[in-house]
């Protein structure tokens, strides 16, 4: 496969929550809310514009939000600080809130990675299948 | 020459994208995985691939000036060990970043309306 084909094609990801959307929503764009599932500090200003600043242990993520569509959508960049495969703005996450029953799809889509930093995150995503499954229990 | 040595590679912190550009390569990961809970020689880890073992040194190097992994003499021979702290810097990007943080925004959304059900 060309690997030049391919850094378009967003990496895809997908749980399903027992809860609806606008339980999920917060989480999302409240800066004490989103710690509890990503990194350990964030600054997030949840408007078209506004600042996606996340701290984790080792490394930070910088951004900007682009769409902020309660409770069904958001959309902001991604990017680590002085990186040059993974420069701040070059890459976009969009996470999508679906009901399903009474339950939510979240489906996260990560665009427009650096093969290198796709590899990495795919070869994560298989190996953690399994777990997934397990969570889902179905 | 017989004295056990430690690698320079054990004081240096390479940046982020000189480890992902070492774990960009496929035959690198599969030596990285080899060497993942005890020390390999060269020699044995030459002969789990197909490839000389010009290029397996060649890809040894790049892992070592990475810091991902180890480099220590034992006579004639150099054992290579992973360093599994050198990947805390690209932790966040790497294995199991957005499932595992995914599983964690289930467990916590899920964990509380079960509490607030209950309370």
């Amino acid at each position: 496969m060309d690997d030049r084909s391919s850094p378009t094609a967003p990496l895809r990801f997908e749980t399903r929550i027992s809860a609806t959307r606008e339980e999920i929503f917060p989480y999302l764009i409240d800066s004490n809310l989103i710690i509890q599932w990503l990194g350990t500090s964030a600054e997030l200003n949840p408007a078209p514009g506004g600042a996606f600043a996340v701290d984790f242990e080792n490394t930070q993520a910088r951004g900007d939000y682009v769409i902020v569509d309660p409770p069904r959508r958001v959309v902001f960049t991604w990017g680590i600080p002085g990186s040059d495969e993974l420069p701040v703005g070059s890459s976009t996450v969009e996470i999508t809130l679906t009901t399903d029953g009474d339950g939510t799809i979240v489906q996260l889509l990560h665009h427009d990675l650096p093969s290198g930093q796709r590899e990495g995150h795919e070869a994560g995503w298989v190996g953690c299948l399994g777990t997934l499954s397990r969570v889902a229990g179905r | 020459m017989t004295a056990a040595m430690r690698s320079s590679a054990d004081d240096v912190s390479p940046n982020t994208d000189v480890i992902l550009r070492a774990l960009a390569d496929p035959q690198r990961r599969r030596v990285l995985r080899l060497v993942r809970n005890r020390e390999v020689a060269a020699g044995e880890i030459a002969a789990h691939f197909e490839i000389t073992q010009q290029a397996v040194s060649q890809h040894l190097r790049v892992l070592k000036e990475a810091g991902l992994v180890s480099e220590r003499r034992e006579g004639t021979r150099r054992l290579y060990a992973l360093r599994p702290e050198s990947l805390e810097p690209v932790r966040a990007v790497l294995e199991e970043f957005w499932p595992a943080a995914l599983d964690r925004l289930k467990y916590i959304v899920e964990a509380k309306k079960e509490t607030d059900q209950r309370g």
